[in-house]
């Protein structure tokens, strides 16, 4: 990302800067709360998935013990963590660069001393973080209807913060990618749909990887979605132990380098784009 | 006849704008395309591990999601624009609706086309057929016609709902959440038998939120299984009727609600 | 025959309260005090077919809530309006009929369309049969000029050419009440002037009444007889634009270029600069004939002229007033 901000950065100090961002983010922030009732109600609606999706694999499982080895307790376990990940992790918005191009905004963006895309990466961030203080007061009631468990081992307990960041990290570059196509076309909304189902499935939300059949799993595990929702998962449930946690956060960042270096093309080209046609 | 006329002067405005972006075109069919393609790969996943569901098998499986799809294509052709909702309202474009002599709804509803949406009732209707041959259901006159009745009442459905939260937007101003909850439960779980679920659950998915009606209800006594349903036989074969009924009382709750419209700036 | 009447008309909206401090983002969310703004508040007039009312206020003032309210956009709080005896909100598609609303910011037209099927639409929309649909494009596009872009797209027009189309295409059915909000919002000299014409003109020939709301002082000046101001929600004054005149700024100015004058018998030295004074008098006390003759009496004087007050500076002054 530092390759993002580069031109704007080496004409700044390093705190200025993050000052910048740190209000592109609390105004998001904010603007993610002013539509309170839509707002509190989408935490309600994420406990009623959590405990449809309880509802749902205990129906699979149908009285069985396991399949493929997993017990059911681990997989409620699995399907309570995902959604509550969802909501910090994937908002409902992927990016406000479609609406802000929509909008004609841009063009006031770029007057900003600051670089476009960090803003906006600091302002999705912003947005996304509004979830917290529902999700700490959500957690317990999830647990309560989901099944909660405690992390497989001490290694998975730390192992998973970090595995979190780097969900939100791929993600947050995924959307941004996603949003800067809208400097090509305008209308995005069908393409952002799609997205999301393809998005969703392939990143383990709906059905944890190792209950995929061979062809899909191959495609999801070389797709960089896994590492949205299912990486923290597994670390969490101890699904992936020892050097496989290693791995699988090298995987992240790995995505992490290789979608930031796109994020860095795609701008330049979009930028030369914007600046010829004036947003 | 002034309102249906109207509508077809309407969404055919809609459509020559629409062609006016080739390119978005084959965006939005390629989006359909995986949209239902990940639908498929979640049952095929579901099933390659977990064999039969509630007893029924893929065949059968495959009939019920291919009734949903239909039904979902269906409605999401002259549907789809209550997604913009939120937008029409919050920023002022509903106050154009308004000083029109047109039902406010139906400007709505063509103020854009979605041409993706034929391709979800195209690729909906080509699984239904194939579903439906490997279906364990007697093909008579009769039947068929129930089938077709069945999914004209699942788009409606599905419509009411949609349309009964889009009604909140004028008091809430932000209603996409809710609607993306419904499009969710809808996934989630409208391609299982909702008998799995035990009674209280099914009772709720029949009665409260009606995604029985969708296809569950009418699939499983097309296919002859209406002892397993919790709910008398005629109440499955009243599904249509039941899509017919919610629609209307959605449209009254709209027309209601629509009276705290604020406009946007005093 | 009055064809708008207001009476009491009072609209209010609710907001939950913005907290402030710490945490105000989520205190607000979790809030549940409201706070009421009366937008508008005890509103009364009514307006005879054919007339030119210039309705004005500052900003937030409730203008906009009124006219919104007069097409229906919105429902009151209480009050009653009667547009061409209906209820405008209660029989919305029988009072849009009667209409024709022009917002400068908002275009009615078919974006992605060209302006000659937006127009189409509405003649079909309002049922206007289509020989007499011809017959209205065709005397428009004369009057408006629209020829040269009645197959662009709209989202291609110059805001001018975009203005005149909407204009068309709100008189395209023939409605007696004609709404303009903003209309001449950032347009050029040259575009403000056709589109006063045009509305002028329309005015005189098919006895339109138009309901006009603008920041442009000019526009009220060249078009309306009538203004009614609003402020906090009330009306602060309904009458004749030089009845306003005369009540809120009665002072005429003498302009005079002279040597050396120092005073005048009924008129007071308000200015002076390089060899111009400027003498203020009430022209009902000190008829200007007195004045120009007692000044030409003592002094030698180059250059004379009286200078109404503008109704810009006369609004100015009543909003200061009031507060």
């Amino acid at each position: 990302m530092s390759a993002l901000m580069a031109d704007a950065a080496a004409k700044q100090p390093v705190v200025t800067l993050l000052r910048a961002h740190l209000a592109c983010a609390r105004m998001e922030f904010r603007a993610a709360l002013t539509y309170r009732t839509a707002y509190l109600s989408s935490f309600a609606m994420m406990l009623l998935q959590i405990w449809l999706l309880t509802v749902v694999w205990k129906a699979l499982y149908d009285g069985r013990e396991e399949v493929d080895g997993l017990g059911l307790t681990t997989m409620t376990a699995y399907a309570t963590l995902t959604t509550l990940q969802y909501h910090l992790v994937s908002p409902w918005r992927s990016s406000p660069i479609d609406q802000r191009v929509r909008e004609g905004k841009v063009a006031v963006d770029l007057l900003r001393p600051v670089g476009f895309p960090g803003q906006m990466l600091a302002g999705q961030l912003g947005w996304a973080s509004a979830a917290v203080p529902v999700l700490l007061v959500a957690l317990p009631f999830a647990l309560l209807i989901g099944a909660g468990q405690a992390p497989a081992s001490t290694a998975a307990g730390f192992a998973y913060p970090v595995a979190l960041i780097g969900a939100l990290l791929v993600n947050q570059l995924l959307g941004l990618l996603l949003g800067m196509v809208s400097f090509w076309t305008l209308e995005v909304s069908g393409a952002l749909m799609a997205y999301r189902f393809v998005a969703q499935f392939f990143s383990g939300a709906l059905v944890p990887l190792w209950f995929m059949p061979g062809p899909i799993r191959a495609a999801a595990e070389w797709l960089p979605f896994q590492a949205t929702a299912y990486t923290p998962a597994a670390v969490y449930l101890g699904q992936v132990e020892g050097v496989g946690i290693a791995a699988a956060l090298g995987v992240q960042l790995a995505w992490i380098a290789a979608l930031g270096t796109l994020a860095s093309f795609v701008w330049s080209r979009a930028r030369r784009r914007v600046l010829s046609q004036g947003g | 006849m002034r309102g249906p006329r109207v509508y077809l002067l309407l969404a055919g405005a809609a459509f020559r704008a629409e062609f006016q972006y080739r390119g978005n075109l084959f965006i939005n069919i390629i989006g359909g395309l995986f949209y239902q393609g990940v639908g498929l790969a979640f049952i095929w996943a579901v099933l390659d591990r977990f064999g039969q569901v509630g007893g029924w098998g893929l065949g059968e499986i495959a009939f019920l999601y291919g009734m949903r799809l239909t039904a979902h294509g269906l409605w999401v052709l002259p549907g789809h624009q209550l997604i913009h909702v939120d937008e029409v309202v919050i920023e002022g474009e509903y106050d154009r609706y308004l000083v029109r002599p047109v039902s406010p709804l139906v400007q709505l509803l063509t103020r854009r086309v979605r041409l993706s949406s034929l391709g979800d009732l195209a690729g909906g209707s080509a699984l239904l057929v194939i579903a439906s041959a490997s279906a364990p259901v007697d093909w008579s006159p009769g039947a068929v016609c129930f089938l077709l009745l069945a999914v004209v009442g699942g788009a409606l459905v599905e419509g009411s709902l949609q349309l009964a939260a889009s009604a909140l937007v004028f008091r809430m101003k932000r209603v996409s959440p809710i609607k993306f909850a419904i499009d969710m439960i809808f996934s989630d779980f409208g391609n299982y038998p909702l008998k799995i679920f035990g009674p209280v659950a099914g009772f709720a998915l029949t009665f409260v939120f009606p995604l029985a009606f969708v296809a569950y209800l009418p699939a499983t006594v097309l296919m002859d299984r209406g002892e397993e349903l919790a709910v008398p036989e005629w109440l499955a074969w009243g599904a249509p009727g039941i899509g017919v009924v919610l629609m209307y009382a959605a449209y009254r709750f709209w027309e209601r609600q629509s009276r705290y419209y604020e406009s946007s700036g005093h | 025959m009055p064809v708008i009447e207001v009476a009491d008309l009072v609209k209010e909206f609710s907001r939950p309260k913005q907290q402030e401090g710490a945490f105000a983002g989520i205190r607000t969310l979790l809030t549940r005090e409201q706070t009421v703004k009366r937008a508008v508040d005890g509103v009364n007039f009514t307006v005879q077919r054919g007339e030119m009312v210039g309705y004005l206020g500052p900003n937030g003032a409730g203008k906009s809530t009124t006219i919104k309210m007069l097409t229906g956009i919105l429902v009151p709080t209480s009050g009653t309006v009667t547009v061409a005896g209906t209820t405008p909100w209660r029989d919305r598609s029988r009072n849009a009929r009667r209409i024709g609303v022009v917002f400068g910011q908002r275009s009615q037209l078919w974006w992605d369309l060209p302006l000659r099927d937006s127009l189409w639409l509405i003649s079909r929309l309002y049922d206007v049969p289509q020989a007499r649909f011809r017959e209205k494009q065709r005397q428009f596009s004369e009057v408006l000029d629209l020829g040269p872009f009645l197959d662009t797209p709209v989202r291609q027009l110059s805001l001018g050419q975009r203005m005149r189309g909407d204009l068309a295409a709100a008189m395209l059915y023939d409605p007696d009440i004609l709404y303009l909000d903003e209309p001449t919002v950032g347009l050029d000299v040259i575009a403000k002037e056709r589109i006063r014409t045009f509305v002028g003109e329309l005015n005189r020939t098919s006895g339109t009444t138009v309901i006009l709301t603008t920041h442009d002082l000019d526009d009220v000046e060249e078009l309306c007889d009538r203004i009614i101001l609003i402020d906090h929600g009330k009306v602060a004054y309904d009458g004749a634009v030089d009845e306003l005149k005369t009540r809120y700024a009665p002072h005429r100015e003498l302009v005079v270029q002279t040597d050396g004058l120092e005073s005048v018998e009924g008129a007071e030295v308000v200015r002076r600069e390089g060899g111009k004074v400027w003498l203020r008098f009430d022209p009902v006390r000190t008829p200007p004939a007195d004045l120009v003759a007692a000044v030409l009496a003592q002094h030698r004087v180059t250059d004379l002229s009286i200078v109404e007050p503008e109704l810009e500076s006369v609004i100015h002054r009543i909003y200061a007033d009031r507060g």
